[in-house]
């Protein structure tokens, strides 16, 4: 039976680490503060999957970021999910020589489908992740792009529909306006369209602490909750979280520690 | 409860060749092929490197027809062939290196596979199911298998595929289930091939590569 | 006899803290609030709010109420419903404290250009700056000074422009967790602000300053209350915007954000996991860490506290940031602090030593560190 999974998202940016909150970053820490404190190689078996994205303002570098996940990597068994700012066939090919199993891409889904259909077809649907930041506005949920910052013409429902068509193999929905505010995800949306999405649905956006993963996870038609609440979940609140949402009877794998 | 997981002693001298043909997270699988203390592990595409090899891993991301092309152009086909189906090195093919191990897929026009298996590809029914069909499912070990000791009953493994294998054939095939049943991975002599990435499934993965490496 | 030293079973308020109270699940008296806001009757209080602003409304385009704001999110949040949601006509106050930080200045003039009327005080500097000393080391309140001009100099600007109705936000004994005596009062007089706000010892504190020949009475005039015959000329009347409306940090957060302009502390803090409250002063680092000797819990476990009780996290996920930053020596602040009050560090450190709870803490090279781990139940 096909699991459900639990993805850790990172909101990387400029060498550290950070907590968002509606689209405003603060610095956390550089991956020494991730690894002690989050020890990834002892909480790896809380997590089906990571999610790593360069929210960098400005400039990106590509190069650093790779550079960091390959550091990331080591001694993680799970899949890896890395993008933010990938703009041609080189910037992917980096990131999956630094040991990204998956990309996740944003705005070249609007601007360069041409690039999306060339990754896809270079190295599978299955390896490229689309992901979609939404805020309700006058009672509309409104596709942005550009770190949150611009406004696109088409609504969420019509650009869900447009990704879908570029067969990308899942869907990362975030709500800004739930980000990092630990008042859960925006269910009300998420009811209301994950039955019309035909690929894979990761949400994403507002889960603080295990009810919401919970609550996320009881939804049919969502594949996979991430959360992006670094502060949340830090020491052992993942290995917790994971014990409890399958003490409740929840369909996701169940893992031994692997001990390093 | 830990599970500890590093290779007998005898096994960290092997030499393990990864296929480089340009498409599969080699990355991945050379970080857990160290993590289990196995040193000499190269990426190669020459027949002397892998003629050397004490085991061969076919590693694949991305399209069939794109592979097998690739393949054929560096005469890999012949190159394992001679090794793995005439020879006895044991070979392992991961994800798409395992459907490339096969008879045939339709994925971007019909292509042969290297056919060492009696397998055929096709793509999950989409009217049926989400495609692609990502994230752990459990795998049901065949009985006979050597892949799956040591592993829980009904062992997690990480699936990211849109097309999957059946065959009418005993090649010791374990399934998975995912509207209908596909080939989760199959064991015949020395060849294996996983659909799942075992680089990919916490330590049920580690276990399983190194049944492999220590098995096979 | 030895006295149990405990956590509260929801959230992680400790027992030391001052006029707390618990019932017989270990629940705090904050978040057995938080129970009852729950299903609270805030409509009723809501007609109660109505009724007192149309009472107040100025029918003459006078302030009709009164603000203090320092430019953060509670005080933007409170000025932004009466001005835009009720239709009053406040007049916001900042008092300017020392050692003002660069993000509370851009925050303020963020609000401030939102659209809001503002008086910007400056109490006597000399004085203020005696007065945050004094307090530091006669009661262990780094910017006591600030903290008896917003309420005196505020009041005092109240009553000059003839503004009878002063709101502050929250009451925090109520919302986090000590006297509970103004639960069921909406409005409030200045005897009950000297005693809780200002925890007696006032008079101490002039009584020092007094003996100081380089400050007058003059000096001192925005530190001074009103008369109550002032106060009751133009019927002043105190209340918080907490007992009309379920006071919510994080909603004032996103609304100030949203709305006035509110900016957050990009690199963080030390002492704590948010970004987003306290930023307007270089004290309030030095009057957390102080509180965190005396009675052993900082910063953290009050934000801790209040993510709990908004439900946004569990009190396990909360244990691990409160262990890892509560106890937060301002070391990258220390020198500001010694050129500010004029002490050289032994003076200085010999306050702190005066205010650490030697029950709780023992020194280890230099520095207080905790005898205890936060959550671990134990005696003294």
């Amino acid at each position: 039976m096909l699991r459900k999974r639990i993805i850790f998202a990172l909101i990387y940016s400029d060498g550290y680490f950070t907590q968002s909150r509606n689209f405003r970053l603060q610095r956390v820490g550089d991956l020494k503060w991730l690894e002690k404190n989050y020890q990834f190689q002892k909480i790896a078996s809380s997590l089906d999957e990571l999610i790593v994205i360069d929210a960098s303002k400005g400039q990106k570098s590509i190069t650093s970021f790779a550079s960091m996940i390959s550091d990331l990597v080591n001694d993680v068994f799970i899949p890896i999910c890395a993008g933010g700012g990938i703009r041609s066939m080189q910037d992917a090919e980096l990131l999956f020589k630094s040991g990204a199993d998956k990309i996740i891409v944003n705005q070249i889904l609007l601007q360069n489908p041409g690039l999306v259909r060339e990754l896809i077809s270079n190295y599978g649907s299955q390896s490229v992740v689309a992901s979609i930041d939404y805020k309700q506005v006058n009672g509309i949920n409104e596709v942005y792009i550009d770190n949150g910052s611009s406004k696109i013409p088409q609504r969420l429902e019509e650009y869900i529909r447009y990704v879908e068509l570029l067969d990308i193999g899942e869907i990362y929905l975030n709500s800004i306006d739930k980000d990092g505010t630990g008042f859960g995800y925006d269910f009300d949306t998420i009811n209301e369209i994950a039955r019309h999405i035909s690929k894979p649905l990761i949400i994403a956006g507002g889960a603080g602490n295990e009810n919401h993963l919970i609550g996320g996870l009881a939804i049919k038609e969502v594949s996979a909750v991430a959360t992006a609440n670094l502060f949340n979940f830090i020491g052992d609140g993942l290995p917790n979280a994971r014990k409890k949402i399958i003490d409740t009877g929840v369909n996701i794998a169940n893992w031994s520690p692997v001990n390093s | 409860m830990a599970t500890q997981i590093r290779s007998g002693n005898r096994f960290r001298n092997m030499r393990i060749v990864i296929v480089d043909y340009g498409m599969g997270n080699i990355k991945s699988i050379s970080s857990t092929l160290q993590y289990l203390e196995i040193k000499d592990v190269l990426f190669s595409a020459d027949y002397e490197v892998l003629r050397s090899a004490d085991k061969i891993i076919l590693p694949g991301v991305g399209s069939f027809a794109k592979a097998m092309k690739r393949i054929r152009d560096a005469n890999l086909d012949i190159i394992l062939e001679e090794l793995s189906v005439k020879g006895t090195i044991p070979l392992l093919g991961i994800c798409l290196g395992m459907q490339l191990l096969g008879l045939s897929s339709p994925e971007d026009g019909f292509n042969t596979g290297l056919g060492f298996v009696d397998g055929i590809v096709t793509k999950f029914d989409s009217s049926a199911c989400k495609i692609p069909h990502v994230g752990f499912n459990q795998v049901k070990p065949n009985l006979s298998s050597r892949l799956y000791i040591s592993l829980p009953v009904f062992p997690d493994f990480y699936f990211t595929h849109s097309y999957k294998m059946n065959s009418d054939t005993n090649i010791h095939q374990s399934m998975c289930e995912y509207d209908q049943e596909f080939v989760a991975s199959f064991e015949k002599d020395n060849i294996a091939g996983v659909q799942f990435h075992p680089e990919l499934s916490q330590g049920n993965g580690l276990q399983l590569l190194k049944n492999f490496i220590e098995l096979f | 006899m030895s006295t149990k030293i405990f956590w509260c079973k929801n959230c992680l308020n400790m027992s030391t803290r001052p006029r707390i109270s618990f019932d017989d699940r270990g629940w705090c008296n904050a978040c057995q609030w938080m129970e009852e806001k729950k299903t609270f009757d805030w409509s009723s209080r809501e007609r109660e709010l109505k009724e007192l602003l149309q009472k107040y409304k100025s029918k003459t385009g006078n302030f009709d109420c009164i603000v203090p704001v320092s430019g953060g999110k509670d005080g933007s949040y409170v000025a932004y419903m009466l001005k835009y949601k009720f239709g009053m006509n406040p007049l916001a106050v900042t008092v300017r404290p020392a050692l003002s930080l660069e993000i509370g200045d851009k925050n303020l003039h963020n609000f401030i250009h939102s659209g809001f009327d503002h008086i910007h005080l400056s109490p006597n500097s000399k004085a203020l700056d005696r007065l945050n000393k004094y307090g530091f080391i006669e009661k262990g309140f780094p910017y006591y000074g600030w903290l008896i001009a917003i309420m005196t100099a505020v009041i005092k600007t109240a009553v000059n422009f003839k503004i009878p109705l002063l709101f502050y936000g929250e009451d925090g004994e109520i919302e986090y967790g000590g006297s509970t005596e103004s639960k069921n009062k909406a409005l409030y007089g200045i005897n009950y602000m000297k005693r809780i706000y200002l925890e007696g010892g006032h008079q101490k504190v002039f009584d020092r300053i007094s003996q100081d020949s380089d400050i007058t009475e003059a000096d001192l005039s925005f530190f001074k209350f009103p008369s109550d015959d002032e106060v009751s000329e133009i019927g002043l009347s105190f209340t918080h915007w907490s007992y009309f409306e379920a006071w919510d940090s994080y909603r004032n957060y996103v609304i100030a954000k949203e709305h006035c302009g509110l900016i957050e502390k990009e690199e963080g803090n030390t002492d704590t996991f948010t970004n987003f409250a306290q930023n307007d002063q270089a004290l309030y680092a030095l009057h957390a860490y102080l509180m965190y000797l005396k009675f052993g819990f900082g910063r953290a476990t009050q934000d801790a506290g209040i993510e709990i009780r908004r439900g946004s996290m569990t009190r396990d996920q909360a244990l691990n940031l409160v262990r890892m930053y509560d106890n937060a020596y301002p070391a990258e602040l220390i020198d500001t602090y010694l050129t500010y009050y004029k002490m050289t560090k032994e003076e200085f450190d010999s306050v702190l030593d005066k205010y650490a709870n030697k029950d709780l803490f023992e020194k280890r090279d230099g520095i207080w560190q905790p005898k205890f781990v936060p959550g671990i139940d134990f005696e003294i």
